[in-house]
C-alpha cells in the first residue's frame, strides 16, 4: 500500500480511537461529544426507524431536481453566452450581482417567494448551480483554441457539426469544473434551506437534533453530511480527470 | 452640418463604449422591470418590493434610524476575527504541510472531511461547545475562511520554481534567507488568491453564524426579516451583504498589486 494511503488511516484510526476513550473516561454524558460507538448506535437506531432514509431522500431528491434543472438550462446559457458577446455584456452585471451575494443571505427570501416545501430548496440548488454553470462554461467556449476552428472550417464542418463536435467538447473539462463547484456550494444551500424552515431533510434533521439536545443523532447528521460531500467531491473529481487527463485537477 | 457631425460623435462614443454602455443598459432595463414586477404586478409588499423602496429604506436606516449601524458592526468584527485568525493559522500550517509530507499525509484526511462537508452541519456542534457567544461566530467563520487559504498556501510553497532554489543554494543562501527572500515571495501570490477565496467564503459563514442565538448583525438582520415577512429590511440586508464582499475584494486587488507588483493579471 501506498505510504500516504497508510498514514491517512492510521491518522483516522487513531484520532477515533482517542476519541473514544476520551469520552468514556472523562465525559459523563454524551451531550457535549459523544463517542463514535454512541454515534454508531444512535445510527442504526434511526435507520432501521426509516427515519434516516426519510430525511436522505428528501434531500436527495431535492438537489437532484435543482441540479438538472440548472443543467439543462444553464449549460446551453452559458454556450451562448460564451458565442455572443452582446448577450454576455447583457447578463454579465445580473450574474456578477447574484455571484457576489453570498447565496445563504437570500434563501429566506426564497422561502417567502416558493413557501417551506420542496420548491425552495430545489430552487436554491437550482440558483447556485446555474451561475457556476453559466460562468464556467461560457469560460470554456470562449477560451477554444482557435486551431480546432480553423481545422473545422478547412474540414468543412456545418455550423452544427462544428458545435457538437468541437465546441461543446472543448467546453466540456469547464463545465465539469463547473458542476463540482456548483456541488459543494449547493449542498450547503440545500441544508441552509432546510434547517431555515422545512418538514423534511437532512438539514431539517440536524435543528431537530440541536433543539431537543439529541447530540448522537446530531453528530450523525454530521458525519452523514460529512460522507454526501467527501462522495460528491469525489464522483465529479473522477470526472473531471477522466475528460481532462492532461489538466491537473485540484487535490482538494 | 452640425447635427451630422453631432451624429458622427454619438456613434463614435457608442463605438468606443459600447461595451460599458451595454451593461449599464442591462442594469437600467433590469431595474425598471424589477419595479414593474413589485409595483404593478405583484402589488404586495409581503412579497417583493421596488428597488425605490430599498433605497429609501436603506437611507432611512443608514441616515434617519441609524439602526443599520450595530449590525453593520456587529457583522465586521465577527468577520475580521475569524478571518484574521484563518490568516494565522492557515498560512503556517499550508507551509508546514507543504514541507513535511508526514504532516501532510496525516493532515488529509481530516482536511478533506472538514473542507468537503457543508459547513453548516458544524454550526450546531460548535454552538454546543463554544456557546452563543462570539467565541461560536468566529468559529463559523474560521471555518469557511482557513482552508481556501491553507490550500493556497500549501500550493504556493509546493509549485515554487525549482530553479529559484538551486540559484539561492549556488548562492549559498542560509535558511531563512532562502524562506524570506525566496519560497515567501514565490508562494504570496497563491495566498493572496486563497485571501480573495475566502472572502465569499467568510462572508457566508458570517450570515450562517448569525442564525443561531444572534442579536445583532447582518445575517440576524436578514433572518429576522424573514421570519417576519419584513422584505424591504431583508432587501437592505442582502444588499449590504453584497456591499461588503465588492468592497472586501477591491481591497484585496489594491493589496495584491502592491505586494506582488511583478503580477499584472489575476488567476483564481
Amino acid at each position: 500500500m501506498r505510504k500516504d494511503v497508510t498514514r491517512g488511516i492510521v491518522s483516522i484510526v487513531v484520532v477515533l480511537v482517542a476519541w473514544e476513550i476520551l469520552a468514556r473516561l472523562f465525559l459523563e454524558n454524551d451531550l457535549l461529544m459523544p463517542a463514535p460507538s454512541g454515534v454508531a448506535r444512535s445510527f442504526w437506531k434511526l435507520a432501521a426507524s426509516g427515519e434516516l432514509g426519510r430525511h436522505f431522500t428528501a434531500t436527495l431528491l431535492e438537489f437532484a431536481y435543482g441540479f438538472s434543472a440548472a443543467c439543462l438550462i444553464g449549460i446551453p446559457l452559458g454556450y451562448f453566452m460564451g458565442m455572443h458577446k452582446w448577450l454576455e455584456e447583457w447578463m454579465e452585471p445580473w450574474i456578477a450581482t447574484l455571484y457576489s451575494i453570498p447565496i445563504i443571505t437570500i434563501v429566506p427570501l426564497i422561502i417567502i417567494w416558493f413557501g417551506i416545501g420542496m420548491m425552495s430548496k430545489v430552487i436554491v440548488v437550482f440558483k447556485i448551480t446555474i451561475v457556476e454553470l453559466i460562468l464556467n462554461t461560457a469560460a470554456g467556449v470562449k477560451t477554444i483554441d482557435p486551431l480546432w476552428l480553423e481545422i473545422s472550417k478547412s474540414f468543412r464542418l456545418s455550423r452544427w457539426e462544428t458545435t457538437y463536435k468541437v465546441r461543446l467538447p472543448a467546453a466540456l473539462p469547464f463545465i465539469v469544473t463547473g458542476m463540482r463547484l456548483g456541488v459543494g456550494r449547493a449542498l450547503l444551500g440545500v441544508i441552509a434551506a432546510e434547517l431555515l424552515a422545512s418538514n423534511a431533510g437532512l438539514g431539517y434533521m440536524l435543528r431537530d437534533a440541536s433543539e431537543t439536545w439529541d447530540s448522537p443523532k446530531l453528530f450523525v447528521t454530521v458525519v452523514l453530511l460529512a460522507a454526501m460531500g467527501i462522495a460528491s467531491f469525489t464522483l465529479i473529481k473522477k470526472g473531471e480527470q477522466k475528460l481532462a487527463p492532461w489538466r491537473q485537477t485540484a487535490e482538494w | 452640418m452640425a447635427s451630422d457631425g453631432g451624429m458622427v460623435a454619438i456613434v463614435g462614443f457608442y463605438r468606443d463604449n459600447s461595451r460599458a454602455i451595454h451593461k449599464a443598459l442591462s442594469i437600467l432595463c433590469g431595474l425598471v422591470l424589477w419595479h414593474y414586477l413589485a409595483a404593478v404586478v405583484v402589488a404586495d409588499t409581503a412579497f417583493l418590493v421596488s428597488p425605490l423602496t430599498v433605497v429609501s429604506k436603506a437611507y432611512e436606516m443608514l441616515f434617519v434610524t441609524g439602526e443599520l449601524y450595530p449590525h453593520l458592526f456587529a457583522s465586521s468584527w465577527i468577520f475580521l476575527y475569524g478571518y484574521l485568525l484563518s490568516i494565522v493559522v492557515g498560512v503556517p500550517l499550508g507551509f508546514l504541510m507543504a514541507l513535511s509530507p508526514a504532516v501532510r499525509d496525516y493532515a488529509h484526511p481530516w482536511m478533506t472531511t472538514l473542507y468537503t462537508t457543508p459547513r453548516i452541519a458544524f454550526a450546531p456542534v460548535l454552538l454546543l461547545w463554544l456557546g452563543i457567544g462570539a467565541g461560536s461566530k468566529v468559529a463559523i467563520v474560521f471555518l469557511g475562511c482557513v482552508f481556501p487559504i491553507l490550500i493556497n498556501s500549501y500550493y504556493g510553497m509546493r509549485v515554487v520554481d525549482r530553479e529559484f532554489v538551486e540559484l539561492a543554494r549556488s548562492l549559498r543562501m542560509k535558511r531563512v534567507a532562502l524562506f524570506r527572500k525566496i519560497l515567501l515571495p514565490a508562494s504570496l501570490p497563491f495566498i493572496l488568491s486563497g485571501l480573495r477565496l475566502a472572502l465569499g467564503r467568510g462572508l457566508t459563514g458570517v450570515a450562517i453564524a448569525e442564525w443561531f442565538g444572534a442579536t445583532a448583525g447582518l445575517g440576524y438582520l436578514v433572518y429576522f426579516a424573514g421570519q417576519t415577512l419584513n422584505v424591504p429590511v431583508l432587501f437592505v440586508g442582502v444588499t449590504a451583504f453584497g456591499l461588503m464582499g465588492i468592497i472586501g475584494f477591491e481591497i484585496l486587488r489594491k493589496i495584491e498589486d502592491l505586494a506582488t507588483p511583478w503580477k499584472t493579471s489575476h488567476p483564481r
